[in-house]
């Protein structure tokens, strides 16, 4: 058995080797037909009335942001709103760890309630809607062409907010099935599937009616976030047939591939774009995006396993997860040198632009997130995080410091040219800015030293459990703090989304108004 | 990074409104190749050692496998194993406490007699070659199975009585039926009666033990409205599991000691304390007495993977490139315990062992009289903590003893 | 990458690929093995008990997965041996759990068997645990001014119950107790038993 087992964990490790080295080759020997002049020349079906192509990469978007401003507008309003509701969640959640006999008196205010609250509105409800939000405004544009069926993404946006609703007032009763990030009933997932349809249908109309040859790495990002989504949704909220250690195999490969193979893309795919939109330069290297993108792929699909090191689980099942997760070096160095060369070059347009600030943050915040992780993994480390505070740390570095970050600076870019009008309070940009980051630090930092120590008391058998949970506390009521002022970011950040929806207060005279 | 305004202003070139992104054609960075490589290099590495590392563990799971099901073989490495430590492995026994084997008139009465004392076990005055002893031998029935006493009992009778004769399975089978419920031998009285010619035996004293108060039973088995019931969690016999300690056959004193440690805070344990405030000083005494005078068998086993080689090394001799003593030393032979200070530790559940000695070592349990186990403690290693609680674990139940004099250290404290 | 489909189908089939890899493979590896000889399935009130564990949240502070002592001092704590996947067959939905807020509890119900102290402490961990910070589950209990026949009253000090009258525990607390309770993987390791044996050190010996 260990025979067989064996080769088959050589046999995906080699697989994956060799994909990423005929990648290389491909690359190399300029298998891709990209040149320099295809690349310039993105129009190849007689766009009569396409502007010129003299290599500066101009397109009048304003025709085709007009079509999508309507879904696009209810996806960010719907996000906002978990947002701020899931943030409110989570602080409850963090202050309930140092307060435990506060708001105990029924089972909805319970701490197991609200973590779970927060978590799955604020993966499903914040971020998974406003990663659509920008599908639907990037997309369209890179495509050169208008959303097809603009209409559905509208009934997508009800069926998918109406699902959440009732998927949170379902295990706020405590209906639910029961694994992390798969706590909304299946019967409830329905919907989400539903309203999903919604959502891919018109993008990919959209993206068969392109009207370019090549397809920037942005939509690579999306358009495989879309297969990938869907099949790990089904598959691990499939009632009936997983139980046991398969069970939890299936809960990890889905939860991580949902950070990796989902809200990733999302992220990644969002700031590639936005990045050198802003700069007004290209990104550094298409080989490199191309690595970026079939090494997120490769390696990032089979980390899932190494939220069970140490656990009851084949070995070689985990040391797939442990390779795996390091070879994401790989993948990562590549969009960070695409992604923060071109803004390094560019210091200038981190002044100029506050958008960018996010942006640009939040994909720095990618890398380290992606190291950090792939460091997490190694036995040696993980055998001191592996379940402590640190982990949150981790999980909320990635999912937070750069999605939603990476998010909050599309917001700041796309609703003032959606609306064209200015935002009515500047100035709360860059408070909400310094909050989030500052509170992020203070969270981060108290969960990543406050972690460490408890897995090292943990580890030592003459240390009592107790210890381990005592020395935690002033890192979890430093966490509250943090998490407090980076919810008061998001309420900032409502309060300008929604002036900016709401009666114009001053028409803009370019659309370059928040910059 | 300096600039010239000059040079800043002709650098920027902020983008138009229709600036739409594409990608530059800037090689891949050799350094990047250069990770990757490394990287593959590394993975392929980690693959291989990882199908030692399993191997390793396979190997010591059948080891274990291994070690459950094969009892050591033959007669003496069973004596070795289950009978030596209190015996001593030449059979003389421990002045006036452990009857001798060597030349003993049981011994010499042949394996039949012998096997029927594994059985039962003794309790009560005994007379063996010329001197009393008044102590315990625990009961063997559970622990060995039929061929093993058969073994065990001619290996005794043939080097200690110079008998020939060999004991068979069935013989033992049949003793075994045939003494089913009968509890021990009630001191060398009872036993004049199996073994012809025996010098004349000292008197069973009248043990006029009455049931234990009910009050006190009620506190064990019901508990109170602020109390839980001890049997709650060590057991409706007293026999523990995991880290919660087996209290059967642990001596009086030592037990009301805890107790009243618990309730003044010097000895720490969320669920003891909770338990000690409520209890008077009356009651204490009562639980002392039920649960030393508690004769059940063991239902510890070897559970933390410890080496019980090493274990029982350190149990026996101690290891002094360490500044370890042996356990025995103190706590008895074959870990019986010595008087209030020195616990019985045979038949201790392992987990709650190993957290005792990590306790004493880390410095939340320090009611030990002179400090003695903080220093011990601290001088094991993790590894040893386990070895040294597997191996006392699987030594057999402690028979309760009747304390006539209670040693006890005077001023004891952890003044060092 | 310049045509949708390629790129679709490829991604597809990566991740169809690490499907394989993580779940359809270790998962048929897992299924020939047979359910362990000391296993069996939970009462109805066990599997009652354990929907409760489920609804509250308990995993999210909870694990229940012991690391084996070459790794970690788990057993040492009273945590019980190394878990292995034919430990969790009747589990679902698992509740392996990936935070150790509070202790493993796989074998609780072998080092606390007492249903009195663990409804003590559902009521209010701080009772017991002066530095705890579970949350109370008052709601599994109703206060009474004195106890029926059938009622269960739960033990507590001074200070921690009503002025007068007794904390009985309701259904729901019982049968999550009858559930901690059963929480026992002790019975010994089939040989062919899965878990990661990653840390298992070169020398032989512990």
């Amino acid at each position: 058995m260990p025979i067989t087992m064996g080769l088959l964990l050589a046999l995906s490790f080699v697989v994956s080797l060799l994909a990423l080295s005929f990648l290389i080759w491909a690359i190399a020997t300029k298998q891709f037909a990209l040149d320099r002049a295809h690349a310039a020349t993105v129009f190849g079906k007689g766009g009569a009335d396409g502007p010129d192509t003299d290599g500066t990469h101009l397109f009048d978007t304003t025709g085709i942001d007009r079509v999508s401003a309507r879904p696009v507008r209810l996806l960010i309003l719907g996000a906002i709103f978990w947002l701020v509701l899931g943030s409110t969640f989570g602080v409850i959640a963090s202050l309930k760890l140092h307060w435990p006999d506060w708001l105990n008196q029924a089972a909805p205010l319970t701490f197991g309630r609200m973590r779970a609250l927060h978590l799955n509105l604020v993966a499903y409800g914040w971020l998974s809607q406003i990663g659509i939000a920008c599908m639907f405004w990037i997309l369209p544009r890179i495509f050169r062409t208008p959303l097809r069926a603009p209409n559905l993404p509208v009934i997508g946006f009800w069926i998918w907010n109406i699902g959440i609703t009732l998927g949170a007032l379902a295990f706020a009763q405590g209906w639910t099935d029961g694994e992390e990030w798969l706590e909304f009933p299946w019967q409830l997932d329905m919907l989400l599937v539903l309203a999903g349809v919604f959502f891919v249908v018109p993008l990919v109309k959209t993206a068969r009616a392109r009207e370019v040859d090549h397809i920037y790495v942005t939509g690579w990002y999306f358009l495989a976030a879309m297969v990938w989504f869907p099949c790990l949704f089904f598959i691990a909220n499939l009632p009936g047939i997983h139980y046991g250690i398969e069970e939890a195999t299936v809960n990890w490969w889905f939860a991580h591939n949902v950070l990796g193979l989902w809200l990733t893309p999302l992220g990644v795919g969002t700031a590639y774009y936005f990045i050198p939109k802003i700069i007004g330069k290209p990104i550094y290297s298409y080989s490199l995006s191309l690595i970026g993108f079939w090494g997120l792929a490769l390696f990032y699909s089979q980390v899932g396993i190494h939220h069970l090191i140490g656990g009851p689980v084949p070995t070689w099942v985990v040391t797939l997860s442990v390779v795996h997760s390091v070879m994401m070096f790989i993948p990562v160095i590549a969009v960070a040198i695409n992604q923060h060369v071109t803004v390094a070059r560019n210091l200038w347009a981190l002044k100029e632009s506050l958008p960018l600030r996010f942006i640009s943050f939040g994909a720095v915040m990618y890398t380290l997130a992606s190291f950090q992780g792939s460091i997490e993994a190694l036995r040696s480390v993980n055998t001191i995080t592996h379940f402590t505070h640190y982990t949150v740390g981790h999980a909320h570095l990635g999912a937070y410091a750069f999605v939603s970050i990476v998010m909050f600076g599309a917001a700041y870019h796309i609703m003032p040219r959606m609306m064209g009008r200015d935002f009515a309070h500047p100035g709360l940009i860059r408070l909400h800015f310094w909050l989030v980051v500052v509170g992020f630090a203070i969270y981060f930092f108290a969960l990543t030293i406050g972690g460490l120590l408890q897995g090292l008391a943990m580890l030592d058998a003459t240390r009592s459990f107790a210890e381990s949970v005592i020395l935690t506390k002033p890192w979890l009521e430093a966490r509250s703090v943090g998490g407090t002022m980076m919810t008061l970011g998001h309420i900032l950040f409502a309060i300008n989304v929604i002036g900016i929806l709401r009666k114009p207060r001053a028409v803009a005279q370019s659309a370059v108004a928040a910059e | 990074m300096t600039r010239t305004s000059k040079q800043t202003a002709s650098k920027i070139v902020k983008p138009g409104e229709d600036f739409e992104p594409w990608e530059s054609h800037n090689r891949v960075p050799l350094p990047v190749i250069w990770i990757a490589l490394a990287l593959g290099v590394w993975g392929t590495a980690l693959l291989f050692q990882d199908q030692s590392s399993y191997a390793v563990a396979q190997g010591d799971r059948e080891a274990d496998e291994v070690a459950a099901h094969d009892a050591p073989e033959g007669g003496e490495a069973l004596f070795l194993a289950n009978c030596s430590t209190c015996h001593q492995p030449n059979g003389v026994g421990v002045r006036l406490a452990v009857p001798p084997l060597q030349d003993s008139e049981f011994a010499k009465a042949g394996p039949e007699v012998v096997a029927q004392i594994v059985l039962r076990g003794i309790d009560g005055p005994i007379r063996v070659k010329g001197f009393t002893f008044d102590g315990h031998m625990p009961s063997f029935a559970a622990a060995l199975d039929d061929g093993e006493v058969a073994q065990l009992a001619s290996y005794v009778a043939g080097r200690f009585g110079d008998a020939d004769a060999a004991l068979g399975r069935d013989q033992v089978a049949e003793l075994r039926a045939a003494h089913a419920g009968s509890g021990s031998w009630q001191g060398g009285e009872e036993l004049a009666g199996l073994v012809p010619g025996l010098p004349a035996q000292p008197a069973m004293p009248a043990m006029a033990q009455a049931g234990p108060d009910p009050a006190i039973s009620d506190l064990i088995f019901a508990g109170r409205g602020d109390v839980w019931s001890c049997a709650s969690c060590h057991g409706g016999l007293g026999q523990g599991a995991e880290n919660t300690p087996r209290l059967a056959g642990l001596s009086q004193g030592y037990i009301a000691k805890q107790l009243q440690d618990f309730r003044e805070g010097e000895r720490q344990n969320e669920h003891m304390s909770f338990v000690a405030k409520g209890l008077s000083d009356s009651e204490i005494e009562g639980l002392a007495v039920y649960y030393a005078g508690l004769r059940v068998d063991s239902t510890a086993q070897p559970a933390l993977g410890g080496d019980l080689a090493r274990g029982e090394r350190i149990a026996l001799q101690g290891d002094w490139s360490l500044g370890v003593p042996a356990c025995f030393s103190c706590h008895g032979p074959s870990g019986f315990g010595v008087g209030a200070d020195f616990p019985a530790l045979a038949a201790q559940q392992p987990a709650y062992l190993a957290s005792q000695l990590a306790a004493w070592a880390g410095g939340h349990r320090n009611n030990s009289p002179l400090g003695l186990m903080d220093r011990i403690s601290e001088a094991l290693p993790e590894s040893d903590r386990r070895a040294v609680a597997d191996y006392l674990a699987s030594l057999p139940a402690v028979p309760p003893t009747e304390q006539k004099a209670m040693a006890r250290i005077e001023g004891g404290g952890d003044e060092l | 990458m310049n045509r949708y489909l390629p790129l679709v189908l490829i991604a597809f089939g990566i991740l169809a690929f690490a499907t394989l890899m993580l779940v359809i493979a270790p998962g048929i590896q897992m299924a020939q093995r047979s359910v362990p000889e000391g296993l069996r399935p939970y009462s109805e009130q066990e599997s009652r008990g354990r929907e409760q564990y489920v609804s509250l949240g308990c995993v999210y502070c909870h694990s229940q997965q012991p690391r084996s002592p070459d790794q970690a001092p788990d057993v040492e704590r009273g945590w019980g041996r190394p878990s292995v996947a034919g430990d969790y067959v009747f589990d679902q939905p698992h509740q392996l759990g990936t935070m150790r807020t509070g202790p493993d509890l796989l074998n609780v119900g072998v080092r606390l068997p007492s249903e009195s102290w663990h409804l003590t402490h559902l009521y209010q961990p701080r009772a017991i645990f002066g530095w705890s910070i579970m949350p109370a589950y008052p709601y599994l209990f109703e206060e009474k001014p004195e106890a029926g026949p059938e009622d269960t009253v739960v033990v507590l000090p001074e200070g921690f119950g009503p002025d007068s009258g007794v904390v009985v525990a309701r259904q729901e607390a019982l049968d999550l107790t009858a559930y901690l309770l059963a929480l026992d993987r002790t019975y010994p390791v089939p040989e062919d038993a899965l878990r990661d044996d990653g840390y298992a050190r070169k020398e032989s010996g512990s």
